[in-house]
């Protein structure tokens, strides 16, 4: 018993140290009493420095928390547990929670640095007019690949179907982006849901089974930067860093189009700290803030000031601030309700079941 | 004859497994002393990831929570996983204890992510906010199997003639308890709790479900980083952790070893 006894004291002991220790670290955040943000964002997507000068400027503390996909930041706010201030889901999921009643309409007029953004990257399909959602970073989809290891340019989609790519290619994981390959190489728009034209786009999708060397997830960017692969279907900012990682890779956008998305900053309808919200959104659209956050980040800014800030070398850069003709090519997702996103799933599935 | 080659192949196979097990948290660590920022390539020893680290008030916050989380939880389940052992374990009608031993043993085997889930829907119906208290509650209520587990045998293998010559000998249920009982199952105890301090330091599937309001701890974080590509700041912690771990480990194996020792001194 004695050892029992002393042990838990031990233990007991150990748990208030450490609880004093988190208590010493916090203390500072007392200062800030009641005036809390909630901000829900994607990992490592916000330059920590930035947030700490907001923190100082306005008197207003965030308490940062980050999701990894567009679902789980969409159950977390259905579920409604928890309030956050400002969220930051993508294009298509801001449709699905503008349908669901789940967002707060925005007053612009209390975003006066709106109109720094590019007028090109307002008033899109998934949410015209604005009235939920002010635009963050974009990108778009593309293919990475090494020039000195394929025998010919990469231009189209229809280049991954090359004899030459034989196990060479990596795809992300995903059934809109997979599928969509399909769908674009056939000419039809990434948004299509006719059955017939999926089941064409996986039959296509069938014959390029030979040539993919895997179906990853964000790991991706680890693998072409380590050299397993010389191909792969990957976001532009993740090739992005892979270029900075490994400079023989270079980035196209495939000409028959491809996908555009864009993440957003929103209101949730639950959020608390409304006022604080808008003064994060507005800061977070200052010129010079946009540009340290996309120098941070890598992705390209949707905000025009902010762009005229950004070093001429980055800016420059066709590959990732492609021009209007390229831009005209490119596609937002559009959310396609349940049926279709079920059946996009279902044939992702069976695209990857597919035995060479 | 065999025993020989045998020993040697088993020692061969030992070390095997021991390196496959321990090389990759070894490369790890390796790269936690990178001067470099990646783990593409090594470029010289230093030790600005472990600074980083240290200047990363977020993260601290958030290995702190996981430990105050494992060690309260641990603690709790403790006292009510064991107080299930006794129960079940003391139970006369065969038919019930094993009813309870079912019901303990299948939220043991059953997946992670669907008591995540479970959790979440519940803490949603009953109104409680996500945030420190629901992750503690959760890591209770997965942990307390567990405990259960690992004391049930000790308590299994105690004499019931033990408990009677206390009785004959005056004793109280009081007395029984703490000092017949209680000592005689220390060993499961000490299991039950160390087991429970590892499970809910690492885990991630439940935590995922049921963090929130600005809580959150080290697994659900690194989760969401590794998207981004993993910063060796968090091989540095890493490392960190796995000398908590030994720790822990050999804390455990010092009290296990202790606590041998009195039962035969006792006889004095």
């Amino acid at each position: 018993m004695r050892t029992l006894v002393r042990f838990f004291a031990f233990v007991g002991l150990l748990l208030a140290l450490v609880v004093s220790a988190r208590a010493a670290v916090t203390a500072k955040y007392r200062a800030y009493g009641e005036n809390v943000l909630h901000v829900y964002n994607w990992g490592d997507y916000i330059d920590p420095a930035l947030l700490e000068r907001f923190q100082e400027e306005t008197g207003i503390r965030v308490v940062y928390e980050t999701f990894d996909s567009n679902e789980e930041m969409l159950a977390k706010l259905r579920q409604g547990g928890t309030s956050y201030d400002v969220a930051v889901p993508s294009d298509y999921a801001i449709q699905r929670l503008i349908r669901e009643g789940l967002l707060l309409p925005l007053d612009h007029d209390r975003l006066p640095n709106l109109r720094y953004i590019d007028p090109r990257f307002l008033d899109l399909p998934f949410d015209p007019g604005n009235r939920y959602s002010v635009p963050y970073f974009w990108g778009t989809l593309g293919i990475a690949y090494r020039p000195d290891r394929v025998p010919f340019e990469i231009r189209s989609w229809r280049d991954l179907w090359s004899l030459d790519l034989r196990g060479q290619v990596l795809l992300v994981d995903g059934p809109r982006e997979v599928v969509g390959i399909g769908l674009q190489t056939l000419g039809y728009s990434l948004n299509d849901a006719d059955p017939a034209h999926l089941e064409e786009a996986k039959a296509l999708l069938d014959t390029l089974v030979p040539n993919v060397k895997a179906i990853v997830g964000d790991e991706i960017r680890v693998l072409l930067a380590q050299d397993e692969a010389s191909v792969g279907v990957i976001w532009s900012g993740d090739a992005k860093s892979v270029l900075e990682h490994n400079p023989s890779f270079e980035y196209v956008i495939p000409e028959e189009g491809s996908n555009i998305w864009f993440d957003n900053f929103v209101i949730p309808k639950t959020a608390r700290n409304v006022e604080g919200a808008y003064k994060f959104i507005n800061f977070f659209l200052d010129p010079e803030v946009a540009a340290q956050n996309a120098e941070y980040v890598g992705y390209a800014t949707p905000n025009r000031e902010a762009f005229a800030l950004l070093p001429e070398e980055v800016t420059s850069d066709e590959r990732f601030y492609p021009p209007e003709e390229v831009l005209r090519r490119l596609e937002v997702y559009l959310d396609l309700g349940r049926d279709a996103v079920a059946r996009y799933n279902e044939l992702f599935l069976e695209f990857k079941m597919h035995r060479k | 004859m065999w025993e020989r080659t045998g020993g040697r192949l088993g020692k061969a196979y030992l070390v095997f497994v021991f390196f496959v097990l321990y090389a990759p948290i070894l490369y790890l660590i390796a790269f936690s002393f990178n001067a470099g920022d990646t783990m593409y390539a090594w470029e010289g020893f230093s030790l600005d990831w472990y600074r980083e680290l240290l200047n990363d008030e977020r993260l601290l916050v958030i290995a702190l929570n996981t430990l105050v989380i494992a060690l309260a939880s641990s603690i709790l389940a403790t006292v009510v996983g064991t107080a299930g052992a006794l129960l079940i374990g003391m139970s006369e009608a065969r038919r019930r204890r094993e009813t309870l031993l079912l019901l303990n043993n299948v939220l043991l085997v059953s997946p992670d992510v669907q008591i995540g889930i479970s959790f979440l829907l519940l803490f949603t119906l009953a109104g409680i906010a996500l945030g420190e208290g629901s992750v503690l509650l959760a890591h209770v209520a997965f942990s307390v199997p567990i405990v259960v587990l690992m004391v049930l045998p000790q308590v299994e293998k105690m004499p019931k003639t033990l408990l009677d010559a206390a009785y004959d000998l005056g004793a109280s249920h009081r007395d029984v308890l703490f000092r017949v009982i209680l000592p005689y199952i220390t060993p499961g105890i000490l299991a039950g709790f160390f087991m429970a301090l590892t499970y809910s330091f690492d885990d991630f599937a439940v935590t995922f479900f049921v963090t929130g309001g600005g809580f959150s701890t080290l697994p659900v974080e690194i989760y969401s980083r590794a998207r981004r590509g993993v910063s060796l700041e968090l091989n540095a912690l890493s490392a960190l952790l796995f000398l908590l771990s030994f720790a822990f480990a050999f804390g455990y194996y010092w009290i296990q070893r202790r606590e041998m020792r009195p039962r035969s001194e006792a006889r004095r």
